[in-house]
């Protein structure tokens, strides 16, 4: 057929510049604050560690914190350790996302799986991950294997959950639109079921990045040769709290890292699930 | 090509209380090239009859044949336009317009072309890039309507598609309609409960009933093409409308009596 040019009726997109600006300073303020709780405590930290008004060897404080991180830095310990964490993560993390997606979507387009698993993911979504830790090791050895087990294991979960919520929550419009231009099957669920589910495994993807970190450092703590979470224990048991607190600040830099990441990645894959 | 024929269709749903009769032995042909509108009560199974010529319903008898062909599933030989748009949200409008044509297997390239060009076509050129929740309900449809044509349909099936627009973006759309209809004559089939909109679109307006969903009346337009907006004021047009209104008005009547029958879950 032809094709005519029709020029549109002037519609004024939604969204204009100045809620964009005003969004804009909103998220300086926020940051800003953020800011200046954070510099609060540490100068009250400070003074109360530095001036032995509390036993530093208990709380220690910032500068010495900051000290003890560079020359663990420095020696290769805290590099080496650190590197076998990730690597124990990573083994762990990504099948547990191709699991996690594949799982989720089998169980919410079949009745049957659902029903045969649904007693089982509620089992482990409600007990405490840390309890599978000494059978794990007990199957797996105390080296990297039963660690990635351990991040698999509290990773999957989440991930499988806000998967199948995802599908549940998917439009029948969208389904009906490739439908209607005779989509078969599989192409119904790549073009509308799992791009529609999308922001909803985004989050569970994000909720596992907490609970695959506590799998992981408690795993290491319970038994092993080398990680962060075996540092932390090693140091607990010789009361060195400037090491335990650079520590504990690194795992919680590698989940902050990572879940804002996560967010960007979100935002370019998925920028209409941010909208209201 | 797209002459349709619907021969004693009926769709009956299973219910409780027995079944229920949406749709009772409809008989309709439809040219090639024709826009035709359907009319009537909510609950008249006007948009039942869409589902079972576009096959994503079954009809309980008869067939829909398009071009003398049996149509028994869905194709992009029939496109739909819906009144909730159906868009895609993560998809721009563009990605939206190449749906169909995705679907039919067409090369990347050329179904980037194809939708430029149905995206331009309905004057959304500058909004190429933009998402849907970044659009108004007017410009939605204009997705809607160029990714229905993107794929080059035999007939267009339109499902009440302006009826989530305010009145005046309703008749402002209905003449672009119009003059994109005037330009390649696709046939059209045309859904709504608005009578001014059933007249002014068509070349034909079916008028139904409800419960069972029948044809009652069949009546060509006649007013002159291309047509103005005003031409709503003109005693050609107030006429129809005068017509129209009366069958329907007897239908109201009748469905609201103390004899009230159920009504379909699909309207």
């Amino acid at each position: 057929m032809s094709v005519p040019d029709i020029s549109a009726v002037t519609q004024a997109p939604v969204g204009s510049g100045s809620s964009r600006a005003s969004l804009a300073s909103h998220r300086f303020a926020r940051a800003v604050v953020g800011f200046m709780a954070v510099a609060l405590f540490l100068i009250a930290w400070q003074i109360v560690g530095g001036n032995e008004i509390i036993r530093s060897d208990l709380i220690s404080y910032p500068s010495e914190v900051v000290e003890t991180l560079f020359q663990m830095s420095a020696s290769g310990e805290l590099g080496s350790n650190l590197v076998v964490s990730l690597q124990e993560f990573i083994q762990g993390f990504l099948p547990a996302i191709a699991v996690g997606i594949a799982a989720g979507t089998a169980f919410a387009l079949s009745r049957r799986l659902h029903y045969l698993f649904e007693p089982l993911i509620v089992a482990l979504n409600t007990s405490p991950i840390i309890a599978f830790v000494p059978i794990v090791v007990v199957w797996f050895g105390v080296g990297t294997q039963s660690k990635a087990i351990m991040v698999f294991l509290a990773a999957v979960i989440p991930i499988v959950i806000n998967t199948m919520t995802g599908i549940t929550q998917v439009h029948e419009s969208w389904i009906r639109a490739c439908r209607a231009f005779g989509a078969s099957k599989s192409q119904v669920i790549l073009k509308a079921i799992l791009p529609g589910a999308l922001p909803s495994v985004m989050v569970g993807v994000r909720l596992a990045v907490g609970r695959a970190v506590v799998g992981l450092i408690a795993a290491e703590m319970y038994v092993s040769v080398r990680g962060i979470g075996r540092l932390i224990q090693v140091y607990s048991t010789s009361e060195r709290a400037a090491e335990i607190f650079v520590l504990v600040a690194v795992v919680a830099s590698f989940g902050f890292v990572l879940v804002t990441l996560l967010r960007r990645i979100e935002g370019a894959i998925a920028p209409w699930s941010l909208e209201p | 090509m797209g002459r349709l024929d619907l021969e004693h269709l009926s769709l009956a749903y299973a219910q409780r209380s027995g079944a229920f009769l949406a749709l009772a032995d409809i008989d309709l042909s439809i040219r090639d090239g024709e826009f035709v509108t359907i009319v009537g009560p909510s609950g008249c199974g006007k948009s039942t009859l869409l589902m079972l010529i576009a096959a994503l319903l079954a009809p309980t008898s008869g067939s829909v044949r398009l071009d003398g062909r049996l149509v028994t599933a869905p194709g992009s030989d029939r496109a739909l336009v819906f009144q909730d748009f159906a868009l895609l949200p993560w998809r721009t409008v563009l990605a939206n317009v190449e749906l169909g044509l995705e679907l039919k297997g067409i090369p990347a390239q050329k179904r980037n072309a194809i939708a430029r060009e149905h995206v331009a076509m309905v004057g959304l050129g500058a909004f190429e890039r933009s998402y849907p929740h970044q659009l108004s309900g007017g410009m939605r449809q204009r997705v809607g309507i160029a990714r229905a044509l993107a794929v080059e349909p035999e007939v267009l099936l339109m499902d009440e598609p302006f009826g989530a627009l305010d009145a005046q973006i309703r008749q402002v759309m209905g003449s672009e309609l119009l003059r994109i209809w005037e330009r390649g004559r696709k046939t059209i089939l045309f859904v709504t409960h608005d009578i001014d909109e059933a007249i002014y679109l068509a070349d034909r307006t079916i008028v139904m009933s409800a419960s069972p969903g029948r044809i009652i009346a069949d009546i060509p337009v006649t007013l002159q093409r291309p047509r103005p907006l005003d031409i709503r004021n003109d005693p050609a047009f107030t006429a129809y409308r005068q017509r129209i209104w009366d069958l329907l008005q007897r239908e109201v009547m009748a469905s609201n009596s103390w004899e009230q029958p159920q009504r379909a879950a699909v309207s």
